[in-house]
């Protein structure tokens, strides 16, 4: 997937705005009925239409709950301190984050100081993420849990990791087809036309 | 996405097919007769049972096999006792092994040529791949009027910094 695409899933978050305008209901084919607007009282809308809206300057975004100097701060600590991922605040943190600060930092006190946090925590998880790849690779473990990871952390490591995986995958059953054959075969110069593998022990 | 390579021996891979090209050190257990000219540095026309000749692997599996084998593969070059132990005895191992370095390539983008060529081709497909994702992660996250980057502190602090090409591979 690109960026740009989970970046399409994150937008369907739901994030609070007050608008400056009023108007009825409306009524969404995905995500169901945003509304009704009413000037300076707040609303619950998707990422996209809050970021419409403002770009419009017809609404203030609300910062969401996480998205605070104090709290991102406990966040980068624990994140430190954790040898595992801890959960974030939302699925799509970096998103928000970016697209949020993008368009309103106007809105945001301290916009500058979250800006620099959030990427903080990106980055300490993001190598996280390349060691524990790293290990999984090293010792051949058949399972990895991706708890508290977000899509834009998973998606960041595709396609490498599925593809290297799938290489090891592949010598592995070459081999394994290779001992069954050899066992049906009691020389190599036998005349079973698959058996392809070179002479080693003789 | 899948990664257009054959998953097993495949008839119709194209990667399979050039791999077929590469030569593996054959004797030969019977006299041919006109075909001399394989050995040039004999000189003469028939080719004698005992020659050892490197042929391209397609041809050894066709005629190594069947009632009456024409030649006697040895072990390709690439897995005798020396380089066994480059090699780790192990085709899974090297891969792991050198997993890590194509990872940090790939995600230090650096646009330099010679690195690719250090690598097979399996290799290099991922690497293309995965540069190419983590190309589009990096201009999605410096996108749009404002970027969330790293305080320039943190940037120009030693520890932080772009990890040299040239040590990783070696």
């Amino acid at each position: 997937m690109d960026p740009d695409e989970v970046e399409y899933l994150g937008e369907k978050q739901f994030i609070s705005i007050i608008p400056t305008f009023n108007s009825n209901t409306i009524h969404l084919i995905s995500g169901g009925d945003v509304g009704p607007f009413r000037a300076s009282i707040p609303v619950r809308v998707p990422l996209w239409m809050a970021i419409n809206l403002k770009q419009q300057q017809k609404c203030k975004i609300q910062q969401p709950d996480w998205m605070e100097v104090e709290k991102l701060e406990k966040i980068k600590e624990d994140e430190k301190s954790s040898r595992t991922f801890t959960e974030m605040p939302s699925e799509h943190y970096m998103i928000e984050g970016k697209l949020i600060l993008g368009c309103a930092s106007d809105d945001i006190p301290r916009a500058d100081e979250i800006r620099t946090i959030i990427k903080d925590i990106w980055d300490i998880r993001m190598s996280k993420i390349r060691s524990s790849v790293d290990t999984l690779v090293k010792n051949t473990g058949s399972y990895a849990g991706v708890d508290n990871l977000t899509i834009m952390e998973i998606n960041s490591i595709r396609p490498i990791l599925p593809h290297a995986l799938d290489q090891i995958y592949r010598i592995k059953a070459t081999r394994k087809q290779l001992r069954i054959q050899s066992q049906g075969t009691t020389t190599f110069l036998s005349n079973t036309r698959h058996s392809t593998s070179f002479n080693t022990a003789s | 996405m899948p990664l257009p390579s054959a998953y097993c021996p495949n008839y119709y891979s194209i990667d399979d097919i050039l791999a077929t090209q590469e030569r593996s050190p054959s004797k030969f257990l019977l006299n041919v007769p006109k075909m001399g000219k394989l050995n040039p540095s004999e000189g003469e026309i028939d080719l004698k049972a005992g020659t050892t000749l490197e042929l391209p692997t397609w041809l050894v599996l066709e005629i190594c096999t069947g009632r009456q084998p024409i030649v006697m593969p040895d072990l390709p070059k690439i897995y005798k006792e020396s380089y066994r132990e480059i090699l780790k005895a192990d085709a899974c191992a090297t891969f792991k092994t050198r997993f890590r370095q194509l990872m940090d390539l790939a995600d230090n983008s650096i646009s330099d040529p010679s690195v690719q060529q250090r690598l097979d081709t399996l290799e290099r497909r991922l690497f293309r791949d995965s540069y190419n994702a983590r190309t589009k992660l990096n201009a999605w996250l410096i996108e749009s009027g404002a970027t969330i980057e790293a305080a320039n502190m943190v940037v120009n602090h030693k520890k932080r910094k772009r990890i040299d090409v040239e040590d990783l591979i070696n």
